[in-house]
């Protein structure tokens, strides 16, 4: 039972620990709401649980307490293959290390997630991808390599790679974390462009006062708990 | 802190992860050290035997059926031996041995063979066993033994007028002792199997087979060290003490012929040899030079009127008119009478030849009376007829044993005439009429006579004559007695045997180099791990190059610490190869006793051999290290930023092009010729294996994406992603295909060795030639078993479908895979190349293609020998088995092997012909006429190969029984050639462990691979997740990645080998076992899977979030 009518992405009550010798609170009943189309920037200091965060709204990880939303849906009640779906369908990841695989070229990394899904990319598939890769400057490198880009240009494929199953939302750890500043800046509005045109929800964790400011909402992460910013 | 100490600190801090390396490392030394360790021991245990066996002698006199005085040469540096051949059964009849050597030695022979003192020591009415033929018999000292011994014949028993019946003696005897290898395996040919030595009193031997005071053996241990100023020496003294009864000649005056002062030459052997007859025409003394032919004839017939069984002497005067033509005759007038012929009448004679083997077969010849002659004066001379063994001593003509059936009746007046003229002949003939028909192998004269011109004595003729033969124109070596080296040629028949060392090196030579690629994989691991120190380094400032002699000392420090630890473990597999090859692999080296022996410079040059092959490996990595820009260097183990590119250096193509056409030429002549000889096996297959590694190479590369494409293709399924994962680690994804593809290489190729002996063994072509036994006499066998007679006389009933093909032997070494030494002077038989060819029996690998025969056992037949390219040396085509020309012998088509006939001339056998895999191994096979000119003196056949309806299993027990007495023993010929089978099968089951080896380390290599992969990409596979790939998906993907490594050396291996392997299975017995190779290579594939399984599971069990953290 969705708890609001326009939420494509919720936590309710989410508390994680990191057991060990010194458990470590991270997250203590934190909750966070974001809506269809809206941009959120998630900051903190290092080590505040930002990751972790973005994790549990991945699906990436369970929480220890709580429940994770998308869609309406409680996912951590999902079993492994449900998971795998939403991870696919419904979310989009963007990695401070973009992380491309180095056999493959600029499309078929972008394609990456179809392969997934259907167990090849449907025409259609590619040619969002190659249209999707027009829009973001790389329409002629379409069969390089990632050895072959630079890393604004390996971010830029990460981005479109997210977006390619036309997720409800993209979550962003750190995108610019590795880009100087000019290229930082352009990612930084080609998200909030590419969020504008695709109608998704964006969340992004980020040191970047700059990039955080080009969000519609910024949260705090600051002692396990969600503040305003 | 000073370089060496960096390097240390280095390898000290990365130790654990070059412990990887470093089992790669002892892997590669420890087969190296233990090969060469068996080697060396198979080497020094030959050596021993070799010691063992020879004892002090130096040199031989080798007389074989020739005797010559015990005291011949005396002193405490000679021992006389009379060696024969017999027989041994115990009294109970429990057991029975043949080819028993009985030695004959005084007591002085046990001071000159190592001063022993032995309690065992045989005296008279005594028998000493060797270690062997007492467990052999199950004797114990004072146990009743009958030996059988062969009687030697002074003349051949093929010869015509010898006896054929009268060849063995029986001696019942006790065993006084039985003797430790040291004391009693004395043998003067080599053999992995300890010898069946029974020795006996000299003196009692001699007596029994009628040899009293005579010897056939003399040997001498060496009295200076330089082995040539030994053997002059030797012969200087021969030629010294020597005399004409040495040689079996009798020269003498003769009184009781006539003129009686004549003056005689003759032998005991009847026939004279050439080099004597030659020797008496070139003396000069006053008197007149007769040659006499004296011959018995089977008939002399005028009309109805038949005289029997006469000698008839070709000589010229006063025997014969000095014109007397070839077509005259003159008879005397007692035979006139009988005949009841005169001058001018026709008279028809009959008379027996021997043909290349021993069969006699009748000739006719009709001459016209010239003369009838008074049986007085030169024409009554009864010493004319030679001493002929069976008549010479016969009292009447019912007691002659003339070796051949008398079918014509011996009437009164011939025994009459026979006690009153004895053996006087009653014709003459022309000397030349009579060499003519009667000059067979053994000689052309019966005697040469002298008489003395006048006023000249006797005694003068006789003494000039022995003066001038004995000490000028004869040689102890024209009557057969020549030294023969013994002692050196043991140690060198020990030494230059089969390389076990090399051949256990060629056999695990996939072995090292599945262990180098493990090695250089594993350093390529430690390398990429170090990437960020060397980047560090070079950004320092340091060169390239001091980063790689860095580096590269540090390896060559893994590589002497690997390569000692791998001697000692190499220590241990070679004791415990040596253990397999005395115990469970105890047939591929016939059962002979291995010690371990191992001296420091094979050890230290298997130290040094694995250190340089390693640390060579290791710098070849190195080199292409230096070859990356700093960039690369810093990044390097980062894979995201490689640079991969589907751009090859150009000698990936070329290589592969090359290697593909030698490999297609290498196989098309293995094809053309249907046999692979090993070295063309691995060479053939080893080029298909490159051209396949390289061919994968060329396809990972184009599996990548073309960059210049202007609307390139995507991915379509996992397995595409599968196969663009291998092609970004192509040295990665070649290295696992290339152990896999080397061991199932070697595994496959291996087995197809295989052979079995019972495959298609009924048919000609197979290695039993068809036949259905293979028989040895210990005493040769002088009637033809093919004739209703010659089985009558053993006892046999002729039985529909037996046949027999008979093979005269001349003893040598044993030369074949039986034989760890090198054969000096192999075992030679004699066959009628027509018996075998008009059985098109045995298949044959290769022929001397300039005979241009048409089935290849005609290639004996001397007429179709090519000319002999050395005129004083004549050339002798042979034949022998391919194994035990290349392995035994190292002889190939068209090679010669120096011999030496019966009288020690040298003599070549050319090799003409190679039969595949068969029971003739151990022999080089000469034609049968070639065999009786080499060797007159050896009689009858010893081997034969008999065609007998079902297996021949009822003929077993009866001619075993009927044929005791030449000691017959008739082995299955599957079973024969299953035991050489069993050589090569062992040695196969050795090397297919080493196959087996380098296919676990081509799986732990997999292991390793599939494991590196895995934590490597542990990022990129938390990716997969975060996309949505279920975990069962990317188990997919993982295992189909790395089942195509599996698969693909696998498969590769296979194919390759079966290319190369395709000819070797159409040889005689050869087949695969496609059961227990199934079995091998699916245990294989199961443990890839299961090793590919366990490192997916322990992966995807792996949180996704900590591989995100790799990210």
């Amino acid at each position: 039972m969705p708890a609001v009518q326009d939420a494509v992405i919720e936590l309710r009550e989410v508390s994680k620990c990191y057991p060990g010798t010194v458990p470590v609170t991270v997250l203590r009943a934190a909750s966070l709401l974001v809506n269809r189309g809206e941009t959120v920037a998630l900051v903190g200091p290092s080590g505040s649980g930002k990751s972790t965060l973005l994790n549990l709204l991945g699906t990436l990880d369970t929480p220890d307490s709580g429940s994770v939303w998308i869609g309406g849906r409680d996912v951590t009640r999902l079993d492994a293959k449900d998971l795998a779906r939403v991870r696919n369908r419904d979310v989009g990841f963007i990695f401070q290390s973009h992380h491309l695989l180095p056999q493959c070229s600029v499309l078929e990394n972008v394609l990456l997630p179809t392969l997934a899904d259907h167990g090849h990319p449907p025409a259609a598939a590619q040619e969002r991808a190659r249209r999707l890769l027009d829009r973001v400057g790389l329409g002629p490198r379409l069969g390089h390599l990632p050895g072959q880009l630079s890393g604004g240009e390996r971010q830029r494929v990460a981005v479109v790679r997210a977006l390619i199953q036309s997720p409800q939302v993209v979550l962003a750890d750190e995108p610019t974390g590795a880009l100087d500043r000019a290229n930082a800046d352009a990612l930084g509005r080609l998200l909030v462009e590419l969020n504008r045109e695709e109608g998704l929800a964006l969340v992004v964790v980020t040191h970047s006062l700059e990039l955080a400011r080009q969000m519609s909402r910024i949260v705090e992460l600051k002692d396990g708990a969600l503040l305003p910013a | 802190m000073t370089l060496p100490e960096l390097v240390w600190r280095s390898f000290r801090f990365r130790l654990q992860s070059h412990l990887g390396t470093l089992a790669g490392v002892i892997a590669a030394g420890a087969i190296l050290v233990g090969a060469l360790a068996v080697g060396d021991s198979v080497r020094e245990s030959l050596k021993l035997k070799a010691r063992e066996r020879t004892g002090p002698v130096s040199l031989a006199l080798l007389g074989g059926d020739r005797f010559f005085r015990s005291g011949l040469l005396e002193g405490p540096d000679t021992a006389p031996l009379l060696q024969l051949l017999g027989t041994a059964n115990r009294q109970d009849g429990e057991a029975r041995v043949n080819q028993v050597q009985v030695l004959g030695v005084d007591p002085g022979f046990w001071t000159f063979w190592g001063g022993s003192t032995h309690k065992g020591v045989p005296t008279r009415g005594h028998v000493a066993l060797s270690a062997a033929l007492a467990e052999a018999l199950r004797a114990k000292v004072d146990d009743e033994l009958i030996l059988r011994i062969t009687k030697p014949s002074a003349l051949s028993r093929d010869a015509v007028v010898t006896p054929r019946d009268d060849q063995s003696v029986a001696l019942r005897l006790k065993v006084s002792g039985i003797l430790t290898p040291t004391e009693g395996d004395f043998s003067l040919t080599s053999g992995s199997q300890p010898p069946m030595n029974a020795w006996v009193d000299l003196g009692q031997l001699a007596e029994v087979v009628g040899l009293p005071g005579l010897a056939n053996v003399l040997l001498r241990t060496a009295t200076v060290s330089d082995p040539i100023a030994d053997e002059a020496a030797a012969t200087q003294a021969l030629a010294q003490a020597w005399t004409l009864a040495d040689g079996g000649l009798n020269l003498g005056a003769i009184p009781k012929a006539l003129p009686s002062n004549t003056v005689e030459l003759a032998t005991r052997r009847i026939f004279l040899e050439p080099p004597i007859v030659q020797a008496t025409e070139r003396v000069e003394i006053p008197a007149r030079r007769i040659p006499i032919l004296t011959y018995l004839v089977n008939g002399l017939r005028h009309g109805d009127r038949l005289t029997p069984y006469s000698m008839v002497t070709a000589a010229g005067a006063p025997y014969t008119p000095t014109d007397l033509q070839d077509d005259e005759i003159v008879v005397n007038d007692w035979l006139a009478r009988d005949l009841r012929v005169k001058a001018g009448d026709p008279v028809e004679m009959t008379y027996y030849r021997v043909d290349a083997g021993s069969r006699l077969t009748e000739h006719t010849q009709t001459f016209r009376v010239r003369q009838v002659v008074p049986l007085e004066g030169v024409h009554a001379d009864r010493t004319l007829m030679p001493e002929f063994p069976g008549l010479a001593k016969a009292e009447s003509t019912r007691d002659w044993d003339a070796g051949f059936e008398l079918v014509h009746t011996i009437r009164d007046e011939d025994e009459a005439y026979w006690k009153q003229w004895r053996g006087t002949p009653k014709a003459f003939v022309s000397l030349r009429t009579g060499q003519r028909l009667w000059a067979n192998r053994f000689g052309d004269l019966t005697a040469v006579r002298w008489i003395p011109n006048d006023g000249v004595a006797t005694p003068t003729v006789v003494e000039a004559l022995t003066r001038d033969l004995n000490q000028r124109l004869l040689k102890p070596g024209d009557v057969g007695l020549v030294w023969r080296s013994i002692g050196g040629a043991a140690q060198r028949g020990a030494t230059s045997g089969q390389d076990f060392g090399g051949l256990f090196i060629g056999f695990s030579f996939f072995l090292i180099v599945s262990a180098l690629l493990l090695t250089a994989m594993l350093f390529r691991f430690a390398l990429d791990h170090r990437g960020s120190e060397i980047g560090i380094l070079v950004a320092l400032g340091w060169r390239i190059r001091r980063v790689q002699g860095l580096i590269f000392l540090e390896g060559v420090v893994l590589s002497a610490i690997g390569a000692g630890i791998g001697a000692a473990v190499g220590i241990a597999y070679a004791r415990g190869i040596l253990w397999g090859l005395s115990t469970l692999w105890r047939d591929a080296v016939a059962g002979a006793g291995l010690g371990f022996h191992l001296t420091w410079p094979t050890l230290a040059a298997g130290v040094g051999l694995s250190t340089a092959i390693t640390a060579a490996t290791l710098g070849g990595m190195l080199r292409a290290l230096g070859r990356r820009s700093p960039r690369e260097l810093l990044q390097l183990g980062g894979v995201e930023d490689a640079v991969v590119s589907r751009t090859l250096p150009r000698w990936i193509r070329w290589g592969a092009w090359t290697s593909l056409l030698v490999a297609v030429g290498l196989t098309a002549v293995a094809w053309s010729r249907r046999t692979v000889e090993p070295q063309q096996f691995f060479g053939a297959g080893a080029l298909w294996l490159i051209t396949a590694l390289l061919g994968v190479r060329i396809t990972l590369a184009r599996l990548l994406p073309a960059e210049t494409a202007s609307r390139p293709q995507a991915i379509r399924s996992l397995r595409g992603l599968a196969l663009r994962s291998l092609a970004l680690r192509p040295a990665r994804s070649i290295g696992t295909i290339s152990l896999l593809a080397s061991a199932t290489f070697l595994i496959i190729g291996v087995a197809a060795h295989r052979l079995d002996a019972g495959r298609e063994a009924g048919l000609r072509s197979s290695g039993t030639g068809g036949f259905a036994l293979w028989g040895e006499t210990t005493l040769p066998l002088l009637q033809d078993l093919n004739t209703a007679k010659g089985r009558e006389f053993h006892g046999l009933e002729s039985e529909p479908g037996v046949s027999v093909v008979p093979f005269r032997v001349r003893d040598g070494d044993e030369a074949s895979c039986l034989n760890l030494n090198r054969a000096q002077r192999p075992r030679i038989l004699g066959v009628d190349p027509a018996l075998l060819a008009q059985r098109q029996a045995f298949t044959f690998t290769r022929v001397d293609t300039s005979l241009g025969v048409t089935h290849g056992w005609l290639a004996l037949d001397p007429r179709g020998a090519p000319g002999t390219t050395n005129p004083g040396v004549p050339e002798i085509p042979a034949i022998g088995d391919a194994n035990s020309l290349q392995w035994a012998l190292h002889l190939g088509i068209g090679d010669t092997l120096e011999m030496s006939d019966e009288r020690g001339r040298p003599v070549r056998l050319r090799i003409v012909g190679a039969v595949a895999n068969s029971i003739l191994q151990g022999s080089l096979i000469v034609s049968e006429a070639d065999f009786t000119r080499l060797y007159p003196g050896e009689s009858g056949h010893r081997v034969l190969l008999i065609d007998a309806p079902n297996g021949g299993t009822n003929l077993i027990p009866t001619w075993s029984r009927a044929l005791q007495d030449v000691g017959l023993e008739l082995t299955p010929t599957v079973r024969r050639l299953d035991r050489f089978n069993a050589v090569q099968n062992t040695y196969l089951n050795t090397f297919q462990m080493l196959g087996g080896l380098g296919l676990l380390l081509g799986t732990v290599g997999l292991g390793v691979v599939v494991a590196r992969n895995i934590q490597e990409r542990s990022g990129e596979l938390a990716l997969m997740q975060a996309v949505g790939f279920p975990s069962r998906s990317i188990g997919s993907w993982l295992a189909l990645e790395h089942g195509i490594l599996l698969l693909g050396g696998i498969g590769i291996g296979t194919a390759t080998a079966a290319v190369a392997v395709w000819p070797s299975l159409t040889q005689p017995g050869s087949g695969l076992p496609v059961t227990s190779l199934a079995v091998t290579l699916g245990a294989v594939l199961a443990s890839g899977c299961v090793c590919t399984a366990m490192a997916v599971g322990l992966a995807l069990r792996r949180r996704l979030i900590e591989g995100l953290k790799e990210l």
